[in-house]
């Protein structure tokens, strides 16, 4: 059940009216498996993070800022050297001397495996490595079938969506992320439809922070059935509004245990953010919007924030990852993306069929705008649109 | 996506000739890195989204050897590794090493004990990790998407790399072992001390036997020896020098050692019987053998005339005792070469015999000596 804090939390401890999260006893907030490899059981998000913070160091583990650059062999002044076989040599216990031999010892040059000039993308010849025996006979195989190994559009969108905010700083520093800020991995499924989706059903992933509001994430959905208009338009195409807004409605959270008996809570979704949640991860919940659209929602990954991700807040809910849908394009001129779909139609070989804007006119209608033949005509807005 | 092939298989490699080195130095660790190209493991022209899964994917397998159950050795290997193949790694910026929180308590301690044991190369490799900002500190180790996979990926643990549980060696440990010698020391002097003459007890005072400790000591180190043979043959067996033909032979060997401890087992089960009481004699079972194995008859005969050379009346577990007394030489002589068994600790009844016949004539005594020779 993902509930706030304050709707009396199955934690235990949660009292109504409370804003702090359940404090970290220990006990229930320890993510751990429910179900080995698949879901948890419940924790409190903030308390979660509570107990990172407990053990980590400020300074070193979860300061956001650039980490000195790593030693070059050769590369620092003795000064440096010096400070840093102090510091070794107190965490560790050691003498200066011993701290002095493990940095050479534990230096980065004696991890080279390749001369000076060699290629790294290259596969070295005699390798006993497995792995590189597999890729190599990949890269062998595509040689011989004479096929073109380049990266294909999904491939790049997909490698884009990933990367794209990595290390994003924002221009306001007052919309950097703070330290110690959690960050949830949250996969929307769409709903489903296709017959093909049946096995590996489609995604998008969302990076959310803890500190961000529910309905942040529920105005970052981009769902097909926000832009449905209802309505048969054959008569007045022009009527069919061009511009489609989203229309909001309550929102309901419920756990989908079977469809038919979960149990229901009614929150303010404005009222909660992430770190108030008590939640599963890998378990599946179940977002309903526009009355009857629902989304299974999973959150897959909770973690510290890092200095590599991107720490502008304003970006975040972020997208990273989106399954690519083919539009349907027109099937007149197979370039638009369909706008239009008709039933009944006496035109069209096939039923549903769809149009693009263009072609959809000049097929039905004559050039004083009456209707032709018969045909019931519907405005379209295809899944794809967002890809 | 699951590991990628060879992945595990490589990983492997590198894990078990470092725990064949018998060495936690990473000096030694590097020498093998190097000496395999590990670090080669990046190369293929892998494009940008399959360098960022695979990378994860190695970094996820290595961690997993680095918490329990796994070796200590193992364990400082597999820090050695996530090392290698973190600094090694191709992409930018750099992927990160999952670490859930329930695993890092454990993490420092281990931490605490490299520094404790003095094994500063591994404590400084892992200082510097986490000076690098190399990890992402998570809730659960992997991503929980709920997959409904056909087959549940479960991670299997080598057992190669883990610490066979060695139960009596959790029995008896060193501790206990001091413990019964200061005990049975204690025991003798105070023997000593209430008996009217000094320097030997009372008969009457012997109910147990003198050697016992030495006794318990000898078996226990033999079982020590066994263990360690045994994980040392296992070892050797994995070597790669050239042993299709002796691994062979050596699991023709086994197969066939396997039959005659089959055989001696079922043999041993059929032929110990009941003496019968004077009444039943009528009934006494008598020993048939069937076996055709030339071998096992042969020391059944032994045995028989072991037994035969011994007085006729003695109640069956003596029998018994000289049974497995006569087997067990033999059984130490064939199998040394590759031996699976567990040593069977046998009843010294031989020795002490002649002790107690002299003490103990009547049967009831006897019976009772039985019992306690057992201590």
């Amino acid at each position: 059940m993902a509930e706030g804090s304050r709707g009396g939390s199955t934690c235990g401890g949660g009292v109504g009216g409370r804003q702090n999260p359940v404090p970290s006893s220990g006990g229930c907030n320890f993510p751990e498996y429910e179900l080995p490899e698949m879901n948890t059981r419940v924790f409190h998000v903030a308390a979660f993070g509570e107990l990172w913070l407990g053990r980590l160091r400020g300074e070193g583990d979860l300061s956001l800022k650039e980490p000195p650059a790593p030693a070059l062999p050769g590369g620092r002044g003795v000064a440096d050297s010096g400070q840093e076989d102090e510091a070794v040599a107190r965490d560790l216990g050691c003498s200066l001397e011993a701290a002095a031999e493990l940095r050479a010892v534990c230096g980065l040059d004696k991890l080279k495996c390749l001369e000076e000039g060699e290629d790294p993308e290259v596969i070295p010849e005699n390798t006993d490595l497995v792995t590189l025996g597999v890729r190599k006979r990949l890269l062998e195989h595509r040689e011989e079938t004479i096929t073109i190994d380049r990266v294909c559009r999904q491939e790049t969108f997909a490698y884009e969506m990933e990367s794209h905010a990595i290390g994003k700083k924002p221009e306001n520093p007052a919309d950097m992320i703070e330290e110690g800020e959690l960050i949830l991995s949250v996969n929307i499924l769409y709903p489903v439809i296709f017959h093909k989706h049946k096995e590996h059903k489609p995604y998008q992933t969302m990076l959310v922070l803890g500190s961000q509001k529910l309905t942040e994430l529920r105005d970052s959905i981009c769902c097909v059935s926000d832009l449905q208009i209802g309505g048969e338009f054959s008569n007045t195409p022009d009527q069919a509004p061009e511009h489609i807004s989203k229309v909001r409605t309550i929102i309901e959270w419920s756990e989908s245990h079977d469809r038919g008996y979960g149990k229901f809570q009614t929150a303010k979704m404005e009222d909660f953010t992430f770190n108030d949640l008590c939640i599963k991860l890998g378990f599946p919940y179940l977002y309903c919007h526009q009355g009857d659209c629902e989304h299974v929602v999973v959150i897959t990954d909770i973690r510290l924030v890092h200095h590599n991700d991107c720490l502008d807040r304003t970006l975040y809910p972020l997208l990273i990852k989106k399954h690519w849908l083919w539009t349907r394009k027109c099937f007149v001129c197979k370039m638009y993306t369909a706008r239009w779909v008709t039933n009944n139609d006496s035109f069209a070989p096939e039923d549903p069929c769809f149009f693009c804007d263009v072609c959809f006119r000049m097929l039905h209608y004559d050039s004083e705008g009456n209707k032709l033949g018969e045909f019931l005509a519907y405005p379209y807005v295809d899944p794809g649109t967002f890809s | 996506m699951g590991a990628p092939a060879g992945l595990q298989a490589d990983c492997e490699a590198l894990l078990s000739r470092f725990q064949e080195m018998d060495s936690v130095r990473f000096e030694d660790f590097t020498d093998l890195w190097r000496s395999m190209k590990f670090g080669t493991i990046f190369c293929g022209r892998m494009r940008n989204l399959e360098k960022n899964t695979f990378t994860k994917e190695a970094l996820a397998l290595a961690w997993r050897y680095f918490l329990p159950p796994y070796t200590f050795q193992i364990r400082v290997c597999a820090l050695y590794l996530l090392y290698g193949l973190y600094n090694t790694q191709l992409c930018q910026p750099k992927q990160k090493i999952r670490v859930a929180v329930k695993d890092w308590d454990e993490i420092l301690k281990f931490q605490q004990d490299l520094i404790n044991a003095q094994h500063f190369d591994a404590a400084y490799i892992f200082r510097k990790l986490r000076l690098d900002r190399a990890f992402h500190f998570t809730a659960m180790p992997t991503l929980l998407s709920y997959r409904m996979k056909k087959k549940i990926q479960r991670a299997e643990v080598t057992e190669d790399f883990k610490d066979p549980n060695d139960h009596v060696m959790k029995l008896i440990t060193s501790d206990v072992l001091e413990e019964m010698l200061n005990v049975h020391d204690h025991y003798q002097r105070m023997k000593h001390i209430i008996s009217a003459d000094r320097a030997n007890p009372d008969k009457a005072l012997s109910l147990i036997k003198d050697d016992f400790f030495d006794n318990i000591k000898s078996i226990v180190l033999e079982h020590q020896q066994w263990y360690k043979d045994r994980k040392n043959l296992s070892l050797k067996s994995k070597g790669k020098d050239g042993e299709e033909k002796s691994e062979g032979n050596s699991q023709q060997l086994e197969r066939s050692e396997r039959a005659e401890s089959l055989a001696k087992i079922k043999s041993r089960a059929f032929s110990v019987f009941v003496q019968a009481s004077k009444s039943r004699r009528h009934r006494q079972v008598k020993l048939d053998s069937s076996d055709s194995d030339s071998a096992s008859s042969q020391r059944q005969t032994k045995a028989t005339r072991k037994r035969k050379n011994k007085e006729t009346l003695k109640p069956e577990g003596r029998k018994m005792s000289s049974r497995y007394r006569g087997d067990m030489q033999n059984v130490h002589k064939e199998d040394k070469s590759v031996s699976l068994s567990m040593p069977v600790i046998t009843e010294e009844e031989e020795e002490n015999e002649s002790f107690s016949e002299t003490e103990f004539t009547a049967p009831k005594r006897r019976r009772k000596h039985r019992t306690k020779s057992l201590v």
